[in-house]
């Protein structure tokens, strides 16, 4: 089958050079980052010689929910910066090097090309993702209290779908333009101006998926499913569909040689 | 029988033309060169011929093929310059491009295999690509545009850029290529058109100029041209030469005089004749035949 054939390249091809490796490693180092400065900050500040005997130190509780949201806060900014970077090239890379040219002059389906490529990057990002919260599970039933395994598997449910749309928006801009740079900072630019109209449009946007990571907090909280997070999440699974059909509309309207 | 007939085919860049109007056939099973200067707009043709670019009007029809249906399972193309997977070996390349084409796994190595042999890449057939030289990759170009058994197989330049070794290997892949399939490819070199091909497109700013067998070619083009070589100066015997009746035209190249004559058999005659009744002191006397590249001057100077 086509689309297999199309789908295994492109995971050989990520292997080889390396971003099986370096993908996972930094999405954990994200994840663990902030739950581990926070518990150990006391013997850090001790290991950095230390404050005045008498400073009052008043370091706050923190509850597992407080942690899970510090490592999707480490997602939310470095971990989109590292999704648009490891995808940048992913078609516009082979645009531009012509290596497009031997491969779509043979009887490939666009659709297959374009959602082989999609679903290799998002198994990449589901499984990275998914290793960095495993990660970051184990350290806050370790040091912060415990939390369910459903819990995380909801957590991973709502934001893995966050990062997918991330994706899909990065395929997107790689079928619209030729230059790998220009797709990362497209990708980064429309994350950040979808969370600034969610910002200033808060009353009337309350289903975009910029607000997921919230409704997370509330969810952990709470201990039942938001019906906003619904709401957030069947929007955000339509948005991906769009564009995974806009990019394979405006791939094939594009020229492939220039 | 035509395999390919297009007709009136017009690409324009940013409103300036880089094909107008362009309208050919290409016969089924000969080898077809495409010549002309750079910026004629060869790799243009090909690359619509290909489907890689959309033509801004004119069509292009396959026999037995209604205009929309996929063509590129027929067609085989080898780009200019090939970019390839660098991390891919020659092998994996292949076998991976005739999967696309809908080949079985055992299908596409086999063929893979032979491929590789065919083109002298057997012993490289573990090796990726990025350790591949310019003549390895350009035979590996040409296996992958082969591997599906295409109708018509189109090279873009397939020997302007290799060594004399690599040109050679190429070819003589492509005069046996020649048998199983139509071949289209276009070169600026004109030697190696006249070396392989067939038929001839020459094609000049964007245009067809002139087209048929090789053969045809050189009867319309036929001109006599006679090289004589002399001791001493020889614009004492350009005049000279000149003057004769079945002598044309008559210009000095590099201590040649170049004379084109209207009658060979006349023209020999009438100079060999002078040159021995007024003892010329001629150090050489060669005929010449129409080259490709006086059809070429002519054609597009015409």
């Amino acid at each position: 089958m086509q689309w297999w054939t199309l789908f295994q390249k492109e995971l050989i091809e990520n292997v080889r050079n390396v971003k099986w490796v370096w993908v996972p490693l930094v999405m954990i180092l994200l994840a663990v980052m902030d739950p581990l400065t926070n518990y150990y900050l006391p013997q850090i500040i001790d290991a950095a010689g230390g404050m005045p005997d008498d400073t009052e130190i008043q370091l706050p509780e923190y509850q597992p929910a407080d942690v899970v949201m510090m490592s999707l806060g480490q997602f939310s900014s470095m971990g989109v910066l590292v999704i648009a970077l490891m995808s940048m090239g992913v078609i516009s890379g082979e645009r531009k090097s012509g290596v497009s040219e031997l491969i779509l002059v043979k009887p490939v389906s666009y659709l297959n090309y374009i959602t082989a490529k999609w679903a290799s990057l998002a198994l990449l990002t589901l499984v990275a993702f998914s290793l960095g919260m495993l990660a970051s599970w184990y350290y806050i039933n370790l040091l912060f209290g415990a939390l369910s395994f459903g819990a995380l598997l909801q957590v991973l449910l709502f934001y893995g779908l966050w990062l997918l749309l991330i994706v899909s928006i990065s395929i997107f801009y790689n079928t619209l333009v030729k230059t790998p740079g220009l797709v990362a900072f497209l990708t980064i630019a429309t994350v950040m101006l979808m969370g600034l109209v969610t910002t200033i449009f808060s009353h009337i946007l309350e289903w975009s998926p910029n607000r997921i990571s919230t409704y997370i907090q509330q969810m952990l909280t709470t201990g039942s499913v938001p019906s906003d997070l619904t709401g957030a999440a069947i929007v955000t699974l339509m948005m991906i569909v769009f564009l995974i059909f806009g990019s394979v509309y405006t791939f094939r309207k594009k020229e492939l040689a220039s | 029988m035509a395999l390919v007939t297009v007709e009136k085919l017009s690409k324009k860049y940013d409103s300036s033309p880089a094909v107008s109007q362009t309208s050919f056939q290409l016969t089924s099973g000969k080898c077809v060169a495409l010549i002309g200067p750079n910026g004629a707009g060869k790799t243009t043709t090909l690359r619509m011929l290909s489907g890689l670019l959309k033509p801004t009007s004119g069509t292009i029809a396959f026999a037995g093929m209604s205009q929309n249906s996929d063509i590129r399972n027929s067609i085989g193309y080898l780009p200019q310059h090939p970019v390839f997977f660098k991390w891919m070996t020659g092998k994996e390349f292949l076998v991976y491009v005739s999967r696309l084409a809908y080949l079985s796994k055992p299908e596409a190595l086999r063929r893979a295999k032979n491929l590789l042999e065919r083109v002298g890449l057997a012993e490289s057939a573990n090796r990726r690509i990025s350790k591949y030289s310019g003549g390895m990759k350009q035979r590996l170009g040409i296996a992958q545009a082969m591997i599906h058994q295409p109708m018509l197989l189109m090279l873009d330049e397939p020997v302007s850029s290799l060594d004399p070794i690599g040109r050679r290997d190429v070819l003589t892949l492509m005069e046996e290529l020649k048998e199983d399939m139509t071949i289209l490819f276009s070169t600026h070199i004109l030697g190696d058109a006249d070396e392989v091909s067939d038929e001839v497109l020459l094609m000049h700013e964007g245009k067809i100029i002139e087209s048929g067998s090789m053969g045809e070619l050189r009867q319309k083009y036929q001109t006599a041209k006679i090289k004589l070589g002399f001791d001493g100066d020889l614009r004492d015997y350009q005049e000279k030469v000149t003057a004769l009746p079945t002598v044309i035209e008559c210009y000095i190249q590099r201590d040649v005089l170049h004379v084109t004559v209207q009658n060979m058999t006349a023209a020999r005659h009438d100079i060999l004749t002078a040159a021995s009744s007024e003892e010329w002191p001629l150090t050489s006397f060669a005929v010449n035949r129409a080259s490709l590249e006086d059809m070429f001057m002519k054609a597009v100077n015409s």
